[in-house]
């Protein structure tokens, strides 16, 4: 039942909102109180879930019977920290729709709302019809949002999207297909494993170009750049991690084969994409370039951790897409709000911003404290994690992440004395503002959740179950390391 | 025991919180007291904790707690433990009480600056990271303190922020930091890639059992961090830049606590560095060398801070030696009486500098011995302990240590203890050519000035925002002069710890945690000690022949001065090695990749597209219809939607 709120509550809420005439000003309230309604539920979820356990809050009922079609949904413990960080993002981005005062509320917010519960949706899917309608019905809210509300270069930013969303669709669309026919059933609890190299292609490539994986990434800047703020909050942070539950979820349970084939492959994109994100954050000229760039080599490093094959692996990506999540959708909101004040998020035009702005300061510099992922943060741990899981896989991806390490701190650290230090900007007027409390009611909710995970990163990533291997043989690659470390329990 | 010392770890970081939730409710001069109460509260901890630890047997002293798990994967676990032992209860004795007493400092330092709460939180902030360093109970706790310290080290040196060179001291420390700790992460993915642990006593125990490429390659990654961490060679260009933040920081974290880092780091991972002999030679090689290298520069230094900073980071070179070979107990003596009397140097230096309105340049001071005789004394106290003369601080330590190279035998032995001679002779020139040019000679203009009566308004200089007068309490308010005058105390009598061949309390005090692998005899300890001091006097004196007048800066020996003035070169080469490289890959990737191809894209996706759909509309299956139809009416919605809401 819980499941089942999660998810229709915010689409009832959009229904709501585009059905009935409601007064335009109470748009974005309502849209926020159902947003805190969905973090209310998923708190109480969280609190009876037990993460010892495997799925959970399960409901199943035939849809299609004769297909071996049905709506099934509920939580894994890796899924519901996913879903957990989507109400969170969401409910803040809303928020921040509220303060921006977009225009059309109602459709706006009815957006921002169907987005919210189809994402739910994907994290919940355990039918693989089921997932690809909350993954497609995820996208159209997404095309809108960023080609309506977006930036001046709004539209071509959208048309790119699109392309590269919809053959990723498409090709996951004919792998479903086949797998489900084949396996008579598309329930992703029934159904067992599959040899099949083309069919986990489709799969594959359609979460690298949702994550994205380099090479895939062509959308990835113009979207983060020409979205509305909020809306690339929601897409770097939350609808990025659809592709990280698509690994876990389908492709390592279902395809043990041609993972293994595939392994080394997708290892190596992942550390090109990690280096080469980092080293182009560290050129970008503007806040949400190097953003966008970062944002590349976290998911980079987070497919590096699933595709380690080892616990440290496994829980320090489902850790590491928290933690980035959080952290990626704050700055997306901080840069919107530097934009918003001084008209550019252009490091040329800004600086000094940190003298009589003691609000924005210690904002900015903790959330690029946590981008950096200083040592004892949650970002520092999920990267450790995956780290330590993957060198055992291969010395050479780890050099490459501890490099990665110094050219992160090396872009956040160019961000911050851009903004904030040196000498004033011109774009920076002396008499502007500091964040008022409508600003910062924004972000100090995401802010605290990383607080509270460095405190306890353990709550996530010893607390992440996902779905058994079905595959003996990857158990065992799985749970023994070399030397005879055995990391399952 | 344990309460106490989790007193001693929280209390700071409760300082640093109150301090930065209060924002202007709290009065700055409040927000000074109440971080100088929460660090000296951590002091008391450890003070209780200390003497809980002496009325307790060897095998008790050594205490682990661990109230909760931090991170966990699979078998793999880390606790977020604390561990109090010999040496972690010397560290944190040190780190609270040298360091309560530079916060108390920066009390009448700072005042009047801009945004003192903030410096107070961010100096609270260092005191808990430096604490859980040398409280951390397994291996990455420890690597969490030395990110956090370095992060707060970011803070305070750029705490200046609308000076440029500030901000990029800060960059620069941080990233030069950043690549120790990546060094120290690879160390620790190998280390667990082979024991599965990152627990102390655990992975010590497997550390005779792993393969001599191993146990290298984790104490490499180990070293790697503590070179960074302690500005030695290679990695030591950031510490002098590190100058452009307050004194007070410059006494706290880059002479007496953070930068010593790296030598408490082998004295308590010595377990896995006794098994990599090879490491441990290039840790002490690594040591002498920095200390011979630093010990030159000094010499042409005019910044008095640079000069000081230059002096720290050789005087850690004579610490990385011992600890490199072995001589454990002698090098933490070494760095406790070092926090002494270089904290005690920087604050005095900092009394100079405040009163100069910021002047940091040796050549325009002279003459300051008269208007400032209690600075003079304190100075005076600083250097000789500095340098090594009996009965200050300095001479039982460093002695001690070059007696350990002696100690050592071999080759290897004697071109340690050669590098270390040479370097002591350096200390007595560099030292006393900073004091001799700053207080005797004829007084400049700005010391007239400044110096010759009360004054009220200064100009600001490189420190800003000064502009209030200190002169009611004679040479520097109560604050001020009374960390100065227990810091000199403790240079003059702190070396009474350890005297060789009598007394070592010191010397057993750590032997419990880690055993000496060398140990001079007294006979060994007292002719080194002749000669060192034999030499620190003739260092001092060549530095009155040369400076007595105060008119000469730098002696002109153009090609050496011109190398040492550039510092041996080391930030033109990382310069021309690493950044440019970086940047140009930058841009290249970027105008030679990303846009033409991964961007570019489109169009190639764009064909492809079209050839799959003709494809797809070969395949003639009833869902793919459907699809289709979805498509193409999710489409026309989102073009209604579009014209719509335009």
């Amino acid at each position: 039942m819980l499941t089942t709120a999660l998810i229709v509550v915010p689409f009832a809420a959009a229904l709501f909102l585009w059905l009935v005439p409601l007064p335009r000003e109470y748009a974005g309230p309502f849209a926020i109180l159902a947003a805190v309604v969905e973090v209310g539920i998923w708190i109480r979820a969280a609190i009876r879930f037990d993460f010892s356990g495997g799925l959970q809050f399960s409901a199943r009922h035939n849809w299609f019977a004769d297909l071996g079609v049905s709506y099934h949904v509920g939580f894994y413990g890796f899924s519901l920290w996913l879903a957990g960080l989507t109400v969170v993002v969401c409910a803040c981005a809303i928020g921040y729709g509220v303060w921006a005062q977009r225009e059309h509320a109602r459709a706006y917010f009815g957006l921002m709302l169907f987005l919210t519960g189809s994402v739910v949706g994907v994290f919940a899917s355990q039918d693989l019809l089921l997932f690809y309608a909350f993954f497609e019905a995820m996208l159209i809210p997404l095309y809108v949002l960023v080609g309506v509300w977006g930036g001046p270069n709004r539209v071509r930013a959208t048309v790119v999207f699109v392309i590269y969303t919809m053959v990723g669709s498409l090709l996951m669309l004919a792998s479903i297909v086949a797998f489900g026919i084949s396996q008579h059933t598309f329930s992703l609890v029934d159904s067992g494993t599959s040899g099949n190299d083309w069919i986990f292609l489709g799969f594959a490539l359609a979460f690298a170009v949702k994550a994205p994986l380099f090479p895939f990434h062509g959308w990835l800047r113009q979207a983060y750049t020409e979205a509305s703020p909020e809306v690339a909050a929601v897409l770097s942070g939350v609808v990025s991690k659809a592709a990280v539950f698509g690994f876990i979820m389908i492709v390592l349970p279902h395809f043990p084969g041609p993972v293994h084939d595939f392994r080394t492959t997708i290892l190596v994109l992942a550390t090109i994409g990690l280096a080469y994100g980092s080293v182009l954050a560290f050129r970008q000229p503007d806040i949400r370039g190097v953003i966008a760039y970062s944002s590349l080599a976290q998911m980079s490093l987070i497919i590096m951790g699933i595709f380690a094959y080892s616990w440290l692996g496994m829980n320090g990506a489902v850790l590491q897409s928290i933690s980035h999540g959080l952290v990626s959708a704050a700055m997306f909101l901080l840069a919107g709000m530097v934009e918003r004040q001084w008209g550019t998020d252009s490091f040329a035009r800004l600086g000094g911003a940190a003298r009589g702005r003691p609000i924005l300061a210690t904002l900015l510099l903790v959330t690029g404290m946590f981008t950096l992922a200083v040592p004892g943060s949650t970002n520092f741990a999920g990267e450790f994690l995956i780290l330590a899981g993957i060198f055992p896989v291969g010395w050479g991806y780890a050099a490459v992440g501890a490099v990665a390490i110094v050219l992160a701190a090396m872009y956040t650290l160019r961000v911050i004395s851009a903004v904030l230090h040196d000498r004033g900007g011109d774009a920076v007027t002396p008499g502007s503002p500091d964040l008022r409390f409508g600003q910062i009611v924004l972000v100090v909710p995401l802010i605290a959740c990383l607080f509270a995970l460095s405190v306890w990163p353990n709550a996530v990533s010893g607390h992440s179950k996902s779905p058994p291997w079905s595959n003996k043989a990857l158990r065992t690659v799985l749970c023994e390391g070399p030397d005879g470390v055995v990391w399952c329990k | 025991m344990i309460a106490a010392a989790w007193l001693c770890l929280l209390a700071p970081v409760a300082g640093a919180l109150a301090i930065t939730f209060a924002g202007k409710r709290l009065t700055r001069r409040a927000a000074g007291w109440l971080s100088t109460a929460s660090v000296f509260v951590a002091f008391g901890g450890a003070v209780v904790a200390f003497f809980a630890m002496v009325g307790r047997e060897t095998p008790q002293r050594t205490e682990l707690s661990t109230p909760f798990t931090w991170l966990s994967a699979g078998t793999f676990h880390v606790g977020m433990s604390i561990l109090v032992d010999p040496v972690s209860i010397v560290m944190m004795l040190v780190v609270s009480g040298v360091g309560g007493l530079i916060v108390l400092y920066s009390i009448g330092y700072m005042d009047g600056e801009d945004e003192e709460r903030r410096y107070f939180a961010y100096m609270a902030f260092f005191v808990f990271a430096m604490l859980l360093l040398v409280e951390g109970g397994n291996l990455l706790l420890l690597l969490v303190g030395w990110g956090l310290v370095g992060l707060a080290s970011y803070l305070l040196i750029g705490f200046y922020h609308h000076r440029p060179e500030a901000v990029a001291a800060a960059k620069k420390a941080f990233i030069m930091n950043a690549i120790g700790d990546a060094t120290m992460a690879l160390g620790f993915f190998l280390l667990i890639a082979k024991t599965g642990t990152l627990e102390y006593g655990a992975s010590f125990a497997a550390a005779p059992h792993l393969s001599s490429t191993t146990v290298n390659l984790v104490a490499l990654g180990l070293l790697g961090g503590a070179v960074a961490k302690s500005a030695q060679l290679p990695l030591q260009t950031w510490l002098p830049d590190a100058m452009e933040g307050p004194t007070p920081v410059s006494a706290l974290i880059h002479a007496a606590t953070m930068v010593t880092a790296g030598v408490y780091l082998i004295v308590r991972t010595h377990p896995i560095f006794e098994q990599a002999h090879h490491v441990e030679d290039l840790a002490a090689g690594l040591g002498a060398a920095t200390l011979v290298i630093a010990g030159l520069i000094a010499l042409v230094q005019t910044d008095i801070k640079r000069v000081i900073a230059y002096s720290t980071m050789s005087q850690i070179g004579y610490m990385f030696l011992g600890a490199g070979l072995g001589a454990y107990a002698n090098a933490m003596f070494h760095l406790v009486t070092h926090a002494f009397f270089k904290a005690l140097l920087f604050l005095a230096a900092g009394i100079i500098i405040h009163h100069l309105a910021g002047e940091q340049d040796i050549r325009q001071m002279g003459g300051l011995k008269k208007f400032m005789p209690q600075t003079w004394l304190a100075f005076l106290i600083g250097s000789l302990a500095l340098v090594g003369i009996p009965p200050f601080a300095g001479f039982w330590s460093k002695d001690a240590l070059i007696a350990s190279a002696l100690a050592r035998g071999g080759v290897f032995g004697w071109i340690l203890l050669v590098a270390s001679l040479f370097g002591a002779l350096l200390t007595g020139i560099y030292t006393f050519r900073l004091f001799f040019r700053v207080f005797y000679g004829e007084p400049s203009e700005l010391v007239l000035e400044h110096a010759g009566s009360a004054h009220g308004d200064h100009e600001h200089g490189a420190e800003s925002a000064m502009s209030h007068s200190v002169h009611s309490h004679g040479e520097a308010p109560f604050t001020m002069a009374l960390p100065v005058a227990i810091l000199a105390v403790l240079s003059t009598v702190g070396g009474l710890l350890q005297v060789a061949g009598a007394w070592h309390p010191f010397g057993r005090w750590i032997a419990q945690t880690g055993a000496p692998l060398v140990e001079p005899t007294t006979s060994q300890d007292w002719v080194i000690s002749a000669i060192t001091v034999g030499v620190g006097l003739v260092g001092s004196w060549i530095a009155w022949a040369m400076y007595r007048t105060g008119r000469l800066a730098v002696p002109s020996v153009p090609a050496l001065q011109r190398v040492f003035e550039h510092k041996f070169y080391f930030d033109e080469l990382y310069d021309g090695l690493v950044s440019r490289p970086a940047q140009l890959l930058a841009e290249r990737l970027r105008s030679d990749v990303e846009t033409p191809y991964v961007e570019g894209a489109l169009s190639e996706i764009g064909r492809a597209g079209g050839q799959a759909g003709g494809l797809v509309g070969r395949m003639q299956t009833g869902l793919l219809r459907v699809y289709a139809f979805a498509i193409a009416a999710s489409l026309v919605v989102l073009g209604i939607v579009f014209l719509a809401v335009r």
